[in-house]
């Protein structure tokens, strides 16, 4: 425990002397004050496009920072051979790719913080106010990017990182819009690609379960319950994807 | 107990529509405690393999190996040891200090031995006055010294360097050589690998000489060399060229000196008795007289010309390919 905690904080501070991170954050927190250009376009929907945007950003900025430092995590030193030194420290594989996930994790989770508090007083400032919900829909985020960063280290143990990254990137766009998948138009009856679909709506997380985004930008109650499965069915996901990581690294040569 | 014994150590590595690469074949070596153990071969022979096998960042394909009784499959395998890569990559974005700092948390010390830990062996290595500094902009030396202050983290008993010398200036290879021998002192066991046999020659008391991932010799330096003396050269002085031209046929190889005088070799001590009685009856003057041993390189030199010959087909390749590198 104490070596993956010590793995997790080395790649927690490396981002923060990193300056993408700064970057990501900068442009963030741009979208977000910026939203106010578009609020005026629509008098008086102002503050609900303000949280509608605030939100998206969030959520697309934290999948970037996911999919492209996550793609890379281990990867990347692989290639730069800092790995050969660690691994022949007495620690288990499994240490290594856990304490990357969660230093990757925490570092989300500060810019999903930031992002929160900056949000939180912007909206306070253009007369807004939030209620729980808006709460609610940044930690359902915050566990869609731990499972989306949860694949992107799976992929990261076997693929480069640009293989990796268009393979995240594009089941996290599917992983939005496997509703489509599941109601296909009648055309597609008795189809192959109706079977791959169905199936892929079976083995594709369902990404809109963590889609409160509408109901955060007008005040809609979400129930706790719902809050709750939708935590678990990440978080059990999540479990999946880095069990399935370690087993790829455990047999690796490096 | 040995500090490494290894059994059949094999290594293949196979990728997608490509031969497979033979790096190691059924390797059989026993590395005494204590004991300075020097790992020769070839760009490519296969040294870089076997030190990856042994510290567990690849798996066999056969074979095992132990490091003081522990399967090195094992995490605890590498409680023994401590690592120097060929090139040591470490966090650029990290000092020195921290560097030692991280490694001592992976290996599992307290706060007070990472603090002695340190307090050691950046005196030992001289890192003091780049305690601070990120390794980003350092030199290949400086990274060299940072390469052996990790392996040194933990105070492991086995030291595992590959080809700690490379790359390194003269004052370099003597401090890396300096710290072998230091570490010896101290009760260690050192494991290198190098290509450059003058490395070795000094401070190693056995060597194993890898050809194309085969064992082709493992011993003494001197069991591989042999304590006979391969001939004996006798210089002297106040000779006339006559006198030279005109000696037996015992003498080999008969030479003017630059400084004065002649070089002359003959086989072996009885002969050099013999002509250093015909110097003196001519009224020249012995100089001095001294038997040449085979040199490691020599040594070198002959195995690797004879395994290689003997190598079967699928070999070759690879070999050309590394050698050529
Ligand atoms: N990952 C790898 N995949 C395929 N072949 C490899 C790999 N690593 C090393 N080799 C091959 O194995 C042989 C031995 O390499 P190596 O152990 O690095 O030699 P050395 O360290 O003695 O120079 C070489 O022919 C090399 O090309
Ligand atoms: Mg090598």
């Amino acid at each position: 425990m104490k070596r993956i905690v010590a793995v997790a904080e080395n790649t927690f501070r490396e981002s923060i002397r990193d300056k993408v991170l700064y970057v990501l954050l900068f442009f963030a927190a741009c979208t977000i004050l910026g939203s106010k250009i578009l609020g005026w376009i629509s008098i008086g929907q102002d503050i609900k496009i303000i949280k509608d945007i605030c939100l998206a950003s969030m959520s697309v900025f934290g999948a970037l920072i996911a999919i492209f430092v996550g793609a890379s995590l281990v990867y990347k030193e692989i290639d730069k051979k800092t790995l050969y030194t660690i691994l022949a420290q007495p620690l288990h594989r499994y240490e290594f790719v856990l304490g990357k996930y969660l230093g990757l994790i925490a570092i989300i989770g500060v810019s999903l913080l930031v992002m929160t508090v900056i949000s939180v007083g912007y909206l306070y400032v253009m007369g807004g106010y939030v209620t729980l919900v808006w709460f609610q829909a940044i930690l359902l985020i915050f566990v869609k990017l731990v499972l989306v960063t949860g694949f992107a280290i799976l992929l990261s143990a076997v693929v480069s990182p640009i293989m990796g990254a268009i393979i995240v990137f594009s089941l996290y766009v599917a992983g939005h819009a496997t509703g489509v998948f599941k109601d296909l138009p009648p055309q597609f009856d008795g189809t192959v690609s109706k079977q791959v679909l169905e199936t892929a709506y079976y083995i594709i997380p369902n990404l809109n379960t963590f889609n409160l985004q509408s109901e955060a930008a007008n005040n809609v109650a979400v129930s706790g319950a719902y809050v709750s499965y939708a935590v678990v069915y990440g978080l059990a996901w999540t479990a999946m994807l880095l069990i399935l990581a370690c087993l790829a690294f455990e047999g690796r040569d490096v | 107990m040995s500090a490494i014994v290894t059994s059949g150590l094999s290594k293949t590595y196979k990728s997608l529509g490509k031969a497979p690469v033979h790096s190691l074949r059924d390797l059989d070596l026993t590395v005494d405690e204590n004991e300075v153990f020097g790992f020769l071969g070839r760009n490519g022979a296969g040294k870089t393999t076997t030190i990856k096998l042994l510290t567990g960042l690849i798996h066999p394909t056969a074979g095992r190996a132990q490091l003081f009784g522990v399967d090195t499959l094992l995490p605890d395998a590498r409680r023994m040891v401590g690592y120097m890569p060929e090139q040591p990559y470490f966090y650029e974005y990290l000092t020195p200090k921290e560097t030692i700092e991280f490694y001592g948390r992976l290996r599992g010390l307290t706060v007070a031995e990472r603090q002695q830990a340190w307090e050691q062996i950046s005196e030992l290595l001289d890192l003091r006055d780049i305690a601070d500094r990120r390794i980003r902009g350092f030199s290949k030396g400086m990274r060299q010294r940072v390469g052996f202050a990790v392996a040194l983290v933990g105070d492991p008993p086995l030291l595992i360097l590959d080809e700690p010398m490379s790359g390194l200036d003269p004052l370099g290879r003597r401090m890396i050589r300096e710290l072998i021998l230091k570490m010896r002192d101290r009760g260690k066991t050192i494991f290198f690998s190098s290509h450059v046999l003058s490395d070795v020659e000094e401070i190693c008391a056995r060597v194993g000489i890898l050809v194309s991932g085969k064992l082709a010799a493992c011993d003494r330096i001197t069991a591989l060399v042999g304590d006979v003396p391969k001939s004996v050269e006798v210089c002297a002085t106040g000779l006339t060229a006559e006198f030279v031209a005109g000696l037996g046929d015992y003498v080999l190889a008969r030479e003017e000196r630059k400084e004065g005088g002649h070089r002359l070799v003959v086989e072996n001590t009885e002969a050099a008795n013999q002509l250093a009685t015909e110097i003196s009856r001519a009224g020249g003057m012995l100089l001095s007289l001294h038997p040449v041993q085979e040199s490691l390189e020599d040594f070198f030199t002959r195995i690797q010309e004879g395994t290689q010959i003997s190598l079967p087909e699928e070999a070759q390749p690879a070999a050309l390919a590394a050698a050529e590198e």
